[in-house]
């Protein structure tokens, strides 16, 4: 390795080996610094502040963090967070990994209803809750008509504990299993052929080349598609906003809903600022153990001799 | 420092430039797959309960906004009405529903502008440079991945206000380009690292400095990255809502998304109305699928990596 | 990871620069910027505008916001240094943040100095436009008084007379749920809806003395006997079926709760007296013939005079006090007792808050109910302003999340007291 010192000499020209110098990262770092980093630090300031959105922000130390370890509201956002997290893996996963299997399979059917299964992508959060907000109306929506069957009624889903959680839970899978549905189609097509005639001849069935290499070769899909899900979980808001309102009562209230509220309805800025930077810390946790246990986004150099 | 092995013979321009990351098999090998042995009856009732689950609702989307709002009230949505009308895309279009998709649509290729330039450069550096900065560099955006958007809002606007860009499409563009750079930079530095080392040295017997190498090396052989770079930061764009949300507020400056949320609450008793506006907010992106369908699924399926 | 600790440190040091600094007041563009909330009502500011420019030396505008969340672009403007000149609000706590922050036009020596215009508008309507005792907001709409609305078919259907007593509205809601018609339509999925009904039972329970003691910061009014009184009837309510099994996922907002009313589906609705303009647009055979409205009834044993009327005084226009055009936006602000203006009120439905505008209610779309509003504003002992808007947003937004809970069960009336007189 060479000194910094020499490498940025280099940069200016680097005649023999072209290698850029660290500053053709600069631009970047400079930019994600100001609009992602530099926001960090100012929710981390803000949190130690009482702020009203107007005027300057006062100090006040650390009111806002011990209030906020012992506000129910916040603890039970988190639970749900969490509830949401894994009931969105729990359900998304599967379905997209089977999906995703069977697209990449030779049936001729295969692209037209790929084509159709494709469709949820088109459509932005925004759009999708509001479709489904007029689907599920109690009085006036396709609801009101087959919501007796499904154990409601009075149609009254989103007005319901239970129901309106399940109703995130299943929206979020209506809206993203297409996406990672393409990421397992993408994994599956790029299993060799050959390990599955292998298993042929040994005279293992469906089940099991699915069990013992299908399931295998896809752990790296798995491992981005779960990464992805789970950051996506922890700061879903809009579905929240548009189609419960993080209701009833506070229900479905889960972090980034909650911070919302709090910031910029009630302008507890500073307080909603602990609450913010409570939910990077939790990400952040999150995705690091996942990338600690997964490998993801190592440096994974293959052909640098590092 | 570490000096090169023997030139390999051939310039990079006279390679074929085709081992960028997202490696489709290629069409003989899918073909002859896994020949047809019995149908699969489970997997073939699991397709169709998911294509009733996809079907339905865009079905009752599509037919919604055909329909008049009492009759929409009086008959619901599942039923095709006898008496169609297409008054609620004339109200949609009078409402400025084609200026807010015009704004989205110059965001949307701002930020893609924005990212691709960005992550290239830094993928390039963190790939190639041999200061010990770069990996710092790479785990600032490894760190910067949990960064959840709607967390560091407040300070994202108290930058945008110092800024004096409030309420103004730029103010939309900068953030939603600084968070989506990561999952950008960690795709293209995945992509990069297939670029053999013997690529480089000829470039740099050929005497090509960095600029040369980046512009004739580096950026045609990463184009598959490039593209699933663009496809990502185009959907983070186009659906974006808490960035427009918080720091814009004008008719003038309205995006697609936003402009949903408002009309939901504009048109009051006008379902179909608010409908019709969710169906064409999804066509221009129904366009690009029509136009580029295969690139935007390989770019989809890129996001996952290998 | 020094180099982001390091960074995290010069962000606050940024930050602290950054948010200490002062914004520069008014919009670049030298034309006065009027904010509304963007309805179907905003077309009589929009005439009193081209109106005003038409002899002013500067250009006004109006930049209309939409409804749900007009409340919070308020607030996110305000501190941007790109406040608008003027605005709509509802007076009260909904601009005390701004006045502590010294942003708002004390408009008290513009009243003095004349007198006419200090005169031009019922005084218990100007009321709620003050801060402390200072004017910061003068009307600027019609009075939006809640009324309980209900439909004349399907009260003949079933042979009922419209509510009087509280005896009334019970035996009405067993009749009604026995006729598998919901008797009152809620849009629950709205917690502002459940709460015009709170503060109605509050008031008829124990008077507008109960609600005043709370908006003046104390917050253990809350635990006035009359509070939880009227939190039991609610449960009581709720209970019996008042509002149907599924009343907490009916929107308001998309008018599914309207839209109960005027299909017969619900017989009654609790519903500011926009409502009537709300079914005159969407349903004005309905809205002529089928629409029945009444005042909220008295409650057995209940101290507060039947004659009180909750709802929304009016709403405000303020100025920002560092504006470019004060002198100009006060001149304008005294355009909406003219003549013209009230008569576009008029015209549109809307009841005026000028003084003497009864003469006038006769050319409005629907003269016996413009008149009955006059009377009961005119009539009104006291008016109280919605609560969410007389109290600051910091206790508004949970209050109504309180609200929300006590009207879907999920906690007890005692419960409620609770939890709001925690929330000061």
């Amino acid at each position: 390795m060479s000194t910094t010192a020499l490498s940025r000499v280099r940069s200016g020209a680097a005649p023999r080996t072209g290698r850029p110098g660290a500053v053709w990262a600069l631009p970047g770092l400079l930019f994600f610094g100001i609009f992602a980093v530099l926001p960090m630090g100012l929710v981390a300031y803000l949190s130690l502040t009482s702020w009203g959105g107007l005027g300057a922000p006062r100090f006040i130390g650390m009111e806002n963090w011990s209030r906020l370890a012992g506000d129910t509201v916040m603890h039970k956002a988190i639970v749900l967070s969490l509830v949401l997290t894994v009931a969105n893996w729990a359900v998304q996963t599967p379905i997209s990994l089977l999906l995703g299997v069977w697209a990449a399979g030779p049936q001729r059917n295969r692209a037209v209803l790929s084509a159709v299964f494709f469709t949820p992508l088109l459509l932005s959060s925004a759009a999708i809750a509001i479709i489904w907000k007029s689907l599920l109306d109690p009085n006036f929506g396709p609801l009101a008509q087959v919501g007796p069957w499904l154990g409601y009624p009075g149609a009254d889903v989103l007005g319901d504990s239970t129901g309106a959680f399940a109703a995130i839970v299943f929206v979020s899978a209506w809206q993203f299993i297409p996406l990672h549905m393409l990421l397992y189609q993408g994994g599956a097509r790029q299993i060799p052929e050959s390990l599955y005639r292998a298993a042929e001849i040994d005279g293992a069935g469906r089940l099991r080349s699915f069990w013992h290499i299908t399931l295998p070769q896809l752990r790296h899909t798995i491992t981005t598609s779960s990464v992805l899900m789970v950051v996506g979980s922890l700061t879903y808001f809009e579905t929240v906003l548009i189609l419960t309102d993080g209701g009833p009562g506070t229900d479905t209230s889960i972090v980034p809903y909650l911070m919302y509220q709090v910031g910029f309805e009630s302008w507890k800025t500073g307080y909603a600022s602990a609450i913010a930077f409570t939910l990077v810390v939790v990400a952040t946790a999150v995705s690091l153990i996942m990338v600690r246990l997964t490998g993801f986004g190592a440096m994974r150099s293959t052909k640098e001799g590092m | 420092m570490k000096q090169m092995t023997p030139a390999p013979p051939a310039t990079p321009r006279e390679r074929p430039a085709d081992s960028g990351a997202v490696q489709v098999p290629d069409a003989p090998r899918r073909r002859r797959r896994r020949p047809i042995r019995r149908p699969n009856l489970l997997a073939g009732a699991g397709v169709f309960l998911w294509l009733l689950v996809v079907g339905i609702p865009v079905y009752a989307l599509i037919i919604a906004t055909f329909q008049r709002s009492s009759d929409y009230r009086a008959e619901g949505p599942l039923t095709p009405t006898g008496d169609p009308t297409l008054q609620n895309y004339v109200a949609a279009f009078e409402n400025g529903l084609l200026g807010f998709v015009l704004n989205t649509l110059v965001v949307t290729a701002a930020v893609v502008a924005l990212v691709v330039f960005f992550a290239t450069t830094i993928g390039y550096a963190v790939i190639r440079s041999r200061t010990r900065w770069t990996s710092g560099i790479f785990r600032v955006f490894l760190f910067g991945l949990a960064i959840p958007a709607q967390a560091v809002v407040i300070p994202v606007y108290l930058i945008i206000r110092e800024l004096g860009l409030y309420d103004s499409l730029t103010a939309i563009v900068l953030p939603t380009a600084a968070f989506a750079l990561p999952v950008c930079v960690l795709i293209l530095t995945g992509s990069m690292r297939d670029i053999s080392e013997e690529l480089y040295e000829a470039m740099a017997l050929d005497g090509a400095g960095p600029v040369r190498t980046f512009l004739q090396l580096v950026v045609p052989l990463s184009r598959s990255g490039i593209s699933t770079v663009g496809v990502y930061a185009a959907l983070q764009a186009w659906n974006g809502f808490i960035f427009p949300f918080i720091l814009t507020q004008s008719h003038d400056n309205r995006l697609i998304t936003l402009g949903l949320f408002e009309f939901q609450g504009q048109y009051r008793v006008d379902i179909p109305g608010l409908l019709t506006a969710v169906l064409l907010s999804a066509i221009p992106i129904f366009i690009v699928y029509l136009v580029a369908r295969r690139s935007l699924v390989n770019g989809l399926m890129g996001v996952g990596g290998k | 990871m020094n180099t982001s600790r390091a960074g995290a440190a010069g962000a606050i040091a940024i930050g602290l620069l950054t948010v200490t600094a002062c914004g520069g007041g008014g919009s670049a563009d030298g034309k006065m910027h009027v904010w509304m909330y963007q309805d179907s009502l905003a077309v009589v500011q929009k005439s009193a505008v081209e109106r005003f420019n038409e002899d002013a030396d500067i250009e006004a505008v109006v930049d209309e916001v939409p409804g749900d969340t007009y409340q919070d672009k308020v607030r996110t403007v305000m501190g941007s240094g790109d406040q608008p000149d003027v605005f709509f609000n509802w007076g009260a706590g909904s601009i005390q943040p701004y006045v502590e922050q010294d942003m708002l036009l004390p408009l008290d020596d513009a009243l003095e100095s004349d007198p006419e215009f200090a005169d031009a508008y019922i005084s218990s309507v100007m009321e709620a436009g003050k801060v402390d005792g200072v004017q910061y907001g003068i009307p600027l709409r019609g009075t939006q008084p809640v009324i309980l609305f209900y439909n004349k078919e399907v009260f003949e259907d079933v042979d009922a007379e419209a509510p009087e007593t509280w005896d009334d509205i019970i035996d009405l809601t067993d009749t009604f749920k026995d006729e598998g018609i919901t008797p009152f339509a809620l849009g629950g999925a709205d917690a502002w809806t459940e709460q015009m009904w709170l503060q109605y039972l509050v008031d008829r329970q124990g008077g507008p003395e109960v609600f005043q003691r709370i908006q003046d910061g104390d917050s253990e009014g809350w635990r006035d006997p009359a509070v939880l009184k009227a939190a039991e009837t609610v449960e009581d309510l709720v209970e019996r079926g008042a509002f149907g099994d599924n009343f907490a996922s009916v929107s308001y907002t998309e008018g599914a709760a309207s839209d109960l009313l005027a299909q017969g589906k619900a017989a009654m609705h609790l519903m500011g007296s926009w409502e009537f303009s709300t079914h005159l647009d969407q349903a004005p055979e309905f809205a002529e013939e089928g629409l029945g409205y009444v005042a909220f009834p008295a409650l057995p044993d209940g101290e507060g005079d039947p004659a009180n009327v909750a709802g929304n005084p009016t709403n405000y226009f303020s100025v920002s006090a560092d504006s470019e055009y004060t002198e100009e936006a006060v001149e304008f602000l005294k355009t909406t007792s003219s003549e013209e203006y009230v008569q576009d009120m008029v015209d549109n439905g809307e009841v005026p808050t000028t003084t003497g505008a009864e003469e006038l209610l006769k050319d409005s779309p629907d003269p016996d109910f413009a008149t009955f509003q006059y009377e009961m504003v005119q009539d009104a002992p006291h008016f109280q302003l919605s609560w969410d808007q007389a109290l600051p947003p910091e206790v508004a937004t949970p209050m109504l999340t309180e609200i929300e809970k006590l009207f879907n069960g999920q906690i007890s009336p005692e419960e409620f007291v609770d939890a709001v007189a925690e929330l000061q």
